[in-house]
């Protein structure tokens, strides 16, 4: 007995003794110093997260959680320098258009085995989140959301314009004509442009065109080839375009001014994603802000069928963790797993979420604006897998900004950009 | 010769000063704005430029959460740091090379004038993989040493050194006194202006140096002020924290500007020996 | 020296050269020579920077196939008709230069070097990809292009307003002395600094020259993403903040012009503007001379300006050769090709410094 006894007091010493095991965090989604640990009130990507991290610092036995936040565009240079340089951060975020890139090369540690031991039922994913972390039959990251375009619509101006349901939801063009026809009734009743987005900056501007794409039943590459001077890709930008130059929407505004003409009442629509839901929401309802009767809609269909760009957001750790400190690596994978508990805080961002057992809760249904842009999940696709990705998304930016910032003729950039894309699916 | 034709001139020539200090002016007039009036709109102002809503909410913010302490206690170890020693390399070479004469003295001031003409953007690749394999990126030493090594400091002493006259230290040498202590005793003491000189455009150099940190310090926590700015700079902060950015903008300036406003004597000097005389 | 000197103790004064100088052979071989080296072997290489910190072997020698991979293509053909007026240019600075050298209006190394210069624009515009031709790096030309079109703007524009202003503000009272540090102040400013001013002096939404010219009742420009305007955004920052050295530099060689021939000029009814022109000018054209090269060499490896304002848009109308080579190597991971460019850079840097010295040698 008395060895029961000291055998557990050891035991116990020894948990309670040990020092607090620090994890470093990588990512972007902007700065918040203030986020505090109450998961259930922050607002906004960056205070959610961070009141999430803050809360998994404070609530996890033993681990600590020193974040680094890096702004977006220059996420990956740093994420790449850091895996060069030997020194990556214990977790970080990615997107999961990058799994091919780190994961073929064995930067990614292998999750499959360890996800349990932490609480982490991978069962509870959707088929769709699985399939999104997962490379070449291994699990490699935990998801955290699916985030999708969406078009983010003023009401009062849609209203004042005609478009609007009688259940209070705005009418959306069917076709490319439509839209046209319905950036003329907004011009026409309000003097304000029909679509804001950010076309200069920020990929948006591509990643509209390519649900465009899709709607048609086409895609930038299959395989080994690239696809992208196609009919279909001509009617997209055409679809596009013809707002610029009839004046309904303006190219030259970057993410920041287009979002702020949206809030200011200069644009009935925003093209943007889902982790503005909250702050626009909440924008909406301040006062001194001319945005005020705000509704979130699917990406409509303007061809074919029904597609808008989508993808995920997952947590990662290095292949060099478990292999050179197996304490940090477990802790790491708790704070993943705390990540995990609290798919429901993050999904407040707008972002959809990733567990059935959060897609299915009554706390999940009832955030604002959900039910509006539920038929998202459905539509939602993304580029096919290339360990280019990024470079492929840089080449398609740039061709089109060209297009509609310096009038480069749409068959010179498509041929330019087919080229380029060409060159690095060669590689 | 002072007449009525020179202050027309002080004040036709005061009006483009002052439109050249705008910018500047308008940053600091920003950051003393409340950021959600910013969000909306940045002509709430006095006559443009003199803020309405005035506000000193940003700096408080900046001291009491966020980086910018930090980074500017960075700023301040590199800075001090490469200043140091800068001039430690710079005196002990410029004095060897302007006064000693040693085997192989010819070959090796040509190659340290060689030196000159390498940009830090034709080494920054190799340093990076360098420092990567011996695991120090990250670290103070990968922001001080690299810079260590641009030979201009060597060739600035050098020049100083050349144009002291030889007869204190021939007295030195008859009086038995070894080189060593001739560099401490004599020539250091001799050569402060020149010091000086180099040290503050060696601080300045150092804190705003953008392309090394950027490519060497990963994380947050060791970043330079200068790197810093840049990287709250990124449109999310823009557009909700423009006050902010702003107030870390004129922290991040108040060092260099204050050094020099009380050194300009020797920054001027610096540029006029370096200059025209070649 | 007759009398019999002390014993001297202490070292020799070649061992007290190696104490002196190790320090800073150490460093410089260290930190300067080895990598200037390493890079160059670093570009004989097909280097992945990502693949290669995971596995040492991945990098394969491949010579110089990095330089023809950037800096050649296929079926690459000459003719001097490809920029006419580029290369029209080229060809009448380098007989300009000549023709001055031999009228005795312009030094040999001068001479030379506009000549030099010249050749290359002659030389360079011609190549273009023929029939199913194609540059194997599409973006490497032009690049190198608008950093030679954001030279040409910067520093025509910084060396006539320095000197422009240094002329008026030469003289020794406390008024003008404080108008020189305002207007030198801008030039301590880092990078970062300067850019965030100047992007947010641009912005059409929340900047200052779009409050003006709303209030104008004009429509504000969007500066930074106007294929027209980026390029001159991120030259008017530039000349916003680069005017301080180069000030100074016309400061110091006005005052080295000697008063008497002011004096003897005012005598003769020639002052302010035709003293300028006449005396200050003639003066100065080794001053000119070094602040045009040295400004030279250091907008060529402008890197903040266009990558924080313009993130090198739009359309790459701002991308400048070191942002290229920063990409290459941490964006798309490829060091070879990276350090090869960067080589690139260093031959052209490296003339530049060459000229700057043999001019900077010369005596009037």
């Amino acid at each position: 007995m008395k060895h029961v006894l000291l055998g557990a007091a050891v035991a116990a010493m020894s948990v309670t003794g040990a020092n607090a095991q620090e994890i470093s965090l990588g990512r972007f989604f902007g700065a918040c110093e203030d986020a505090g640990t109450d998961t259930t009130t922050s607002v906004g990507e960056a205070c959610i997260i961070q009141s999430i991290i803050n809360a998994a610092d404070a609530e996890l036995d033993g681990v600590t959680v020193n974040t680094l936040p890096t702004d977006w565009g220059n996420y990956y240079d740093q994420m790449i320098a850091a895996y060069a340089g030997g020194e990556p951060p214990d977790v970080h975020v990615m997107h999961r258009h990058r799994i091919p890139q780190f994961a073929s090369l064995g930067a990614l540690a292998n999750l499959t085995d360890d996800l349990a031991g932490v609480g982490v039922d991978v069962t509870d994913w959707a088929p769709a989140a699985l399939d999104a972390v997962s490379y070449d039959g291994a699990i490699y990251g935990v998801p955290m959301d699916f985030h999708a375009n969406l078009w983010h619509v003023n009401m009062e101006i849609m209203e004042a314009a005609g478009l609007m349901n009688d259940d209070g939801s705005p009418i959306l063009p069917t076709s490319p004509e439509e839209v046209l026809a319905h950036a003329a009734m907004v011009e026409e009743a309000t003097g304000q442009d029909y679509l804001a987005a950010d076309f200069a900056q920020f990929p948006l501007g591509v990643r509209l065109v390519l649900a465009l794409i899709w709607q048609q039943g086409s895609n930038v590459f299959d395989g080994d080839t690239a696809t992208i001077d196609t009919p279909e890709a001509r009617a997209a930008i055409a679809a596009v375009t013809q707002l610029f130059d009839a004046g309904y929407a303006d190219p030259q505004l970057n993410y920041a001014d287009s979002q702020q003409a949206f809030l200011n009442g200069e644009a009935a629509i925003l093209v943007n994603g889902t982790w503005v839901v909250d702050f626009y929401d909440t924008e909406a309802s301040n006062p001194e802000v001319a945005l005020s009767s705000y509704y979130v809609a699917d990406f409509p269909t303007l061809f074919d069928q029904g597609a808008t760009w989508a993808d995920s957001h997952m947590w990662a750790i290095p292949a060099s963790l478990p292999r050179d400190n197996p304490e940090a690596y477990q802790a790491a994978l708790q704070v993943l797993a705390f990540i995990n508990e609290h798919n429901i805080d993050w999904a407040r961002t707008g972002h959809m979420a990733v567990r059935n057992s959060v897609l299915g809760s009554e706390a999940y249904a009832s955030l604002p604006h959900r039910d509006e842009y539920t038929g998202t999940a459905d539509i939602a696709r993304d580029t096919p897998a290339s360990v280019h990705y990024g470079a492929i998304q840089d080449v398609l930016n740039r061709e089109l900004q060209a297009i509609w910032l310096t009038g480069k003729p749409v068959e010179e950039a498509l041929a330019d950009a087919e080229l380029e894309v060409q060159d690095l699916l060669d590689d | 010769m002072v007449n009525r034709s020179y202050y027309w001139l002080i004040l036709a020539l005061s009006i483009p000063a002052f439109l050249w200090l705008i910018p500047t002016i308008w940053m600091i007039s920003l950051s003393f704005q409340p950021n959600d009036v910013l969000a909306r709109t940045t002509s709430s102002t006095f006559f443009g430029l003199i803020p309405l809503p005035f506000t000193a909410e940003n700096y408080a913010a900046l001291f009491s959460f966020g980086q910018t302490p930090r980074w500017f206690l960075n700023s301040a170890i590199v800075a001090g740091g490469m200043t140091l020693g800068v001039l430690f390399v710079s005196t002990t070479a410029g004095y060897a090379l302007a006064r000693l004469t040693f085997p192989f003295k010819t070959p090796i001031l040509l190659l340290c004038l060689i030196g000159l003409m390498v940009p830090e953007q034709a080494v920054f690749i190799p340093l990076y993989t360098m420092f990567a394999d011996l695991g120090w990126h990250n670290s103070y030493h990968a922001l001080i040493l690299p810079r260590m090594a641009v030979p201009i400091g060597v060739f600035l002493m050098m020049q100083f050194f050349k144009a002291i006259p030889k007869d204190i230290e021939e007295a030195a040498r008859i009086d038995g006194v070894g080189w060593l202590q001739i560099f401490w005793y004599v020539m250091l003491p001799l050569a402060r202006p020149a010091m000086m000189t180099l040290a503050i455009l060696t601080f300045l150099y150092a804190w705003n140096d953008y392309l090394w940190p950027l490519v060497s310090a990963r994380e947050p926590e060791r970043f330079t002020i200068t790197l810093g700015l840049a990287s709250i700079q990124s449109n999310f902060a823009q557009s909700e924290g423009l006050g902010r950015v702003m107030a870390s903008g004129v922290i991040a300036s108040l060092p260099v500007v204050a050094l020099f406003l009380m050194f300009q004597r020797y920054v001027v000097q610096a540029m006029t020996a370096g200059g025209s005389k070649g | 020296m007759t009398t019999k000197a002390p014993k001297r103790r202490g070292l020799t004064e070649g061992q007290a050269a190696v104490v002196l100088l190790l320090p800073f052979l150490t460093v410089y071989a260290a930190f300067l020579i080895y990598p200037f080296f390493r890079g160059i072997w670093i570009s004989l290489h097909d280097w992945n920077l990502l693949a290669v910190a995971f596995n040492p072997d991945a990098r394969e020698f491949v010579g110089l196939e990095n330089y023809v991979r950037t800096l050649w293509g296929r079926n690459i053909e000459w003719s001097s008709f490809t920029s006419p007026v580029i290369q029209t240019v080229g060809v009448l600075g380098a007989g300009l230069a000549f023709w001055a050298w031999r009228r005795g209006r312009m030094s040999k190394a001068t001479a030379l070097a506009i000549g030099l210069v010249g050749l290359v624009f002659f030389i360079m515009p011609g190549f273009h990809p023929g029939e199913d031709g194609r540059w194997y790096d599409r973006r490497f030309w032009p690049t190198v292009g608008n950093t030679i079109i954001f030279v040409a703007w910067a520093v025509p524009g910084v060396t006539v307003t320095a000197l422009i202003l240094a002329a008026a503000l030469d003289g020794d009272t406390r008024a003008k002395s404080i108008l020189r540090t305002l207007f030198f102040l801008s030039q301590v400013l880092s990078v970062t600094v300067v850019t965030l001013i100047w992007q947010i002096m641009f912005s059409p939404r929340q900047g200052l020259i779009a409050n003006v010219t709303e209030a104008l009742g004009g429509t504000p420009i969007v500066w930074l993403t106007d294929e027209q305007f980026a390029m001159a955004a991120i030259v008017i920052a530039t000349i916003w903040w680069s005017l301080g050295i180069a000030m100074i530099l016309f400061l110091a060689g006005i005052q080295d012009i000697s008063k008497d021939i002011y004096e003897a000029a005012s005598i003769d009814g020639a002052t302010g503007l035709k003293a300028f022109w006449c005396i200050t000018l003639p003066n100065l054209k080794r001053t000119i001379t070094v602040v045009i090269v040295l400004q030279i060499i250091l907008h060529f490896q402008v890197f903040g300006q266009a990558h924080l304002m313009t993130q090198g848009g739009p359309n790459d109308s701002t991308q400048v050769l070191v942002r290229y080579i920063y990409q290459t190597a941490f964006r798309d991971s490829e060091l070879g090709e990276a350090s090869a460019m960067a080589v690139f850079l260093f031959v052209i840097m490296g003339a530049f410094s060459i000229i700057q010295f043999v001019v900077g040698r010369e005596t009037d």
